[in-house]
């Protein structure tokens, strides 16, 4: 028995499993036996982890757990049989998106292949935004590494895409003078990571950066690098980027499996038909653990962690203009940052998440407990209440056992790159994730082929216009312009219906009313499309041509309207008679 | 239309309060305008083609469009312009004069002003995160208001099988609506142990139909991931559920008639003094809010039962209005309407004195009393008593008072409600 294997064994029976056995797997060690309950299973992984392996595998049972299968698209046919890329990226969140843009700068055929209708489904649509300033990490992982570099690159990666970002800076707010004492420890964790900014600030400059903060507290550490955008609209922007750039986005098709030869996928097996790619790129998110296992290659394991997040009305930001949280002195979640406020560019304020460990990996319920868990900050800010939220949702983390990130080579299929593990501060990390991913790409196909770059490349994506932020006098150019801007649709958020056509026909289309709200904000207010939702549904029956009924809030079966009534009379090209 | 010249009242909202106080500032002489967000008059009644409107107002019984049509036809005999699909941005107190931004697709933006502006704006639903619904975010989670319009506007349905949550009026109609169009609406759970719409709408629209009516029951669970599949019910005790009392029901989309809320929304920036129990600002009986030349009338006020009562208190407001921006330099005797005992809420929340005229109270107990005294008193002073034999949070109730009875150099007008269970 290795020394490694050893203490893995030792601290199993340490932490109270000694019935669980471990076998060493190429580098990895995997486990494998019967826990009782799913928390048990986890444990179990983080024991063995960090004892000199490549990785955990976790494949302990836990009888009597329910967990869920991938959701897979119901279409079948074959659209992609045959095809050949240089580059086919699986997994359009962030960092599939990301990586796709920067392999567009060179002169390749590159693919990205999505299970779902839309980019940004999952973990990318699923957290609160923020770009992290890159203190949060442990010192000396690729976490810390890129969530600095690739705060670094945002004010640059958004001005080229027209996504709107801020940085607002992060306050680590003291709730006890003796958290003073720990400032140099903090500043040196700053240092070790590599952030150019961070500093003391006292009570007194804290009460006049934040009016409303809650009047005890002891000062804090400011990072002024923070930053907060939209994590889905960053996504698109990427994608849209990256396809008028010439990279293709192919939705509703999923990895069911690999056909290797000599250490090399010859096939990608899909819903739509069996492709080949030069290189294979494993951003699946949660799932990556499972297209690595198609590959024979599944040296890491990956587990949920799930946060909720609950949204504030608008007229809430104004009173948080930085992000801020109150961590506890001792105990508290040691996998979170255990969340706080951020005021989103729009002027939303984001209250949470918490962090909790589930078996399940695509199951995004709410429960009235995790309201509870993250109302707590809202006492960090004295304007704010909970009869402000507007609504709340739920993410799931794609946890490694090691907690950090895996951007790799495979080291046994010589044509697959891994980018698994991605949770936070994955989007923070994307554009830094992605330089590194294409450089890692190019560098393998080099060896087979000549890879030019993308004389053509243009960074520049030109966003839609939107009208509510911008100066009267622009407004009513673009108005004169085209007058569909000048019809307000969504009520609470001011949308128009020039605003909701744009986003039907971009270089990566809304097709559902949840794609809609991603991408031009329609129903994501107040109301909740309460009064706009008809209308949206009119202009996406013209835009898209397609029947009223047909129309999807997300995804499959998730038809808004079910049937036309009995009498149902078709009064959409009839002339309404004004009254003045 | 011009928009240079300034206006006497610009009246924001084309809904029955709106298109009532638009009636009444132009009898009393103003020059008056309206700005509508959609293409047409009306306000929500476009969509409630159900009948019981009207009775108090017009001693008839009207659907929802025939008694907008019966205001849309005064609007037009008088000739007041309206800004149709006109979006109103921004809303500025300058000097004396308000300054409204819009927004429309033939003007671009543009700017109105005014001496006096009333809101009209209406209320919105409540939703089901703002009552902590849990569950994944399926299709099929819709307000009654939205389902009002998807039927009796475009046509669609949005449910074969339902189950409405709340006994909202709104929510009482669509279950008769519902079921008419051939849905099955598997029943009606209210949190509270009382219905919270009018009894006719229970009776007209649960009895009639067999629909149950779940007491003290609420949903406590969405299930499905992209469809509504099923919700889970559970009985209730002190706001809380009862554990052991869960149900699951199938069905293809939750139906939620939660509650109301004033859209006051574009009035925020001005910090006018709001009502934390009406949710809409605090107005004297001209309806004019604490901002000099801002009336106030209709659901943004306070969450009516009867669209007749929001034509009341649009007439009340437009005429006020209308004398507000002829007499502008007249100062208000500004005193409070003091609420207590057994009140839910009373409007308005303060009297003036300096115009002396009749003031109309209105006002809800905070829950059913079989018998019920309302006083209203000064200074040991008995103005008026009222007896009630059956007083419910559902159903409004207003009363007149005499000003002229109040002496001057009163402090504060009290009201109380002693109610008997």
């Amino acid at each position: 028995m290795s020394k490694n294997l050893k203490n893995v064994v030792k601290a199993l029976k340490k932490a109270g499993f000694g019935g669980v056995s471990a076998q060493e797997w190429r580098k990895s060690i995997v486990l494998s036996g019967q826990v009782k309950t799913w928390e048990d299973k986890i444990k179990a992984g983080y024991a063995a982890a960090r004892k000199g392996y490549k990785g955990v595998v976790n494949d302990i049972e836990v009888p009597g757990s329910v967990t869920d299968a991938m959701s897979v698209p119901q279409v079948r046919d074959k659209a992609l049989e045959g095809r050949h890329f240089d580059v086919v990226v699986i997994g359009g969140g962030v960092t599939g998106c990301a990586i796709i843009r920067e392999l567009a700068r060179f002169d390749l055929k590159v693919a990205l292949l999505e299970k779902e209708e839309d980019v940004a489904r999952h973990a990318s649509s699923r957290n609160d935004g923020m770009i992290h300033d890159g203190f949060a990490a442990s010192p000396g992982t690729k976490k810390a590494h890129y969530n600095v570099r690739g705060n670094a690159a945002y004010t640059q990666v958004c001005k080229e895409l027209g996504v709107d970002f801020k940085r607002p800076g992060s306050m680590i707010l003291f709730g006890h003078p003796l958290y003073r004492l720990a400032v140099p420890i903090l500043i040196a964790r700053a240092r070790k990571n590599g952030l150019s900014e961070y500093r003391f600030v006292s009570q007194t400059q804290v009460n006049a950066m934040v009016p409303n903060v809650v009047p005890k507290h002891f000062g804090g550490f400011f990072l002024p690098s923070a930053g907060i955008l939209s994590p889905f609209k960053l996504t698109i922007a990427f994608a849209e980027n990256a396809v008028t750039n010439g990279a293709q986005v192919f939705f509703h098709t999923v990895v069911s499996g690999f056909d290797r030869e000599h250490g090399k996928i010859i096939k990608i097996k899909t819903n739509r038909g069996d492709l080949s790619a030069g290189i294979v790129v494993n951003a699946a998110g949660i799932w990556s653990d499972k297209i690595a296992a198609h590959a024979d290659d599944r040296f890491f394991s990956l587990h949920g962690r799930k946060g909720v997040d609950a949204i504030l009305d608008l007229k809430t930001g104004q009173y948080q203009p930085i992000i801020m949280a109150m961590p506890p002195l001792v105990g508290g979640n040691k996998h979170t940052k255990g969340g706080g406020l951020i005021t989103t560019p729009e002027g939303n304020l984001l209250v949470g998440p918490n962090a909790y460990e589930t078996p399940f990996r695509e199951e995004y319920s709410t429960r009235p407990e995790d309201i509870e868990q993250i109302m707590v900050h809202l006492h960090l800010n004295t304007k704010l209440s909970k009869a402000d939220i507007i609504t709340y949702f739920a993410g799931i983390r794609a946890c490694t056992y090691e907690e950090d990130f895996v951007i790799e080579a495979s080291e046994t299929v010589e044509n697959l790159v891994h980018v698994a593990g991605i949770q936070s501060p994955g989007l923070a990390s994307a554009p830094a994730i992605a330089e590194d991913v294409a450089g890692i790409v190019t560098g393998l196909l080099k060896k087979k082929m000549d890879v030019k770059r993308n004389e053509r490349f243009n960074p520049v994506r030109k966003a839609n216009p939107e009208l509510k932020g911008l100066d009267l006098k622009t407004r009513a150019e673009l108005i004169r312009k085209n007058p569909a801007y000048g019809r307000i649709v969504c009520r609470c958020e001011e949308i128009s219906e020039g605003e909701v056509i744009d986003a039907l026909h971009s270089p990566v289309p809304a097709t559902t009313l949840d794609g809609l709200k991603r991408r031009a904000r329609v129903g994501a207010g107040r109301c909740q499309g309460g009064f706009c939702t008809p209308r949206v549904l009119e202009i996406m029956s013209k835009e898209m041509d397609v029947s009223m009924l047909e129309i999807k809030k997300k995804g499959e079966n998730s038809e808004i309207l079910l049937e036309e009534t009995k009498g149902h009379v078709d009064y959409s090209n009839k002339k309404i008679k004004k009254t003045a | 239309m011009s928009q240079d010249k300034k206006w006497d009242v610009i009246v924001i909202g084309g809904g029955p309060a709106g298109m009532a106080a638009a009636v009444s500032a132009h009898d009393s002489g103003a020059r008056v305008c309206i700005i509508e967000r959609e293409e047409r008059l009306g306000g929500i009644l476009k969509q409630c083609i159900h009948d019981g409107f009207g009775l108090v107002k017009f001693e008839e019984k009207l659907t929802g469009p025939e008694y907008a049509g019966r205001f849309i036809q005064m609007v037009e005999e008088r000739d007041i312009p309206v800004f149709l699909n006109s979006f109103l941005v921004e809303l500025k107190k300058q000097g004396d004069d308000f300054t409204l931004t819009l927004v429309n697709s033939t003007e671009s933006v543009f700017s109105l002003s005014s001496a006096a502006i009333v809101l009209a704006m209406g209320c919105r639903e409540r939703t089901s995160k703002q009552i902590f619904i849990h569950g994944e975010r399926p299709a099929g989670v819709i307000n009654a208001g939205l389902a009002q319009y998807l039927i009796n506007i475009q046509g669609y349905m949005p449910t074969k099988r339902c189950v409405i949550l709340g006994s909202g009026d709104i929510g009482l109609i669509m279950a008769r609506r519902l079921t008419l169009e051939g849905a099955e609406v598997e029943g009606v759970y209210e949190v509270l142990p009382e219905p919270s719409g009018l009894t006719r709408n229970i009776v007209q629209c649960l009895e009639d139909y067999r629909i149950p009516l779940h007491l003290s029951t609420t949903v406590t669970k969405v299930h499905g991931k992209n469809r509504v599949e099923g919700v889970t019910v559970s009985q209730v005790k002190d706001f809380r559920p009862v554990p052991g009392t869960e149900r699951y029901i199938e069905c293809d989309a939750l139906i939620l008639s939660v509650g109301l809320i004033p859209e006051n929304d574009i009035i925020e920036p001005m910090r006018v003094a709001m009502d934390g129990k009406t949710r809409g600002p605090c107005v004297d009986q001209n309806m004019m809010t604490l901002v000099d030349g801002m009336f106030s009338c209709g659901n943004c006020l306070h969450v009516n039962d009867l669209v007749d009562y929001v034509s009341e208190s649009g007439e009340i407001a437009g005429t006020h209005a209308a004398r507000y921006a002829k007499s502008r330099d007249r100062k208000r005797e500004l005193i409070p309407l003091k609420m207590s005992g057994d009140l839910m809420y009373v409007v308005p929340q303060q009297l003036d004195l300096s115009t002396g005229n009749q003031a109309t109270i209105y006002f809800r107990s905070n829950r059913i009393y079989k018998k019920a005294v309302l006083r209203v008193f000064s200074d040991g002073t008995e103005h008026l008593t009222e007896k009630y034999r059956i007083i419910k949070p559902p159903e409004m109730e207003r009363v007149s008072l005499d000003l002229s009875k109040v002496p001057p150099g009163t402090r504060e007008v009290g009201i109380e409600l002693k109610g008997t269970r």
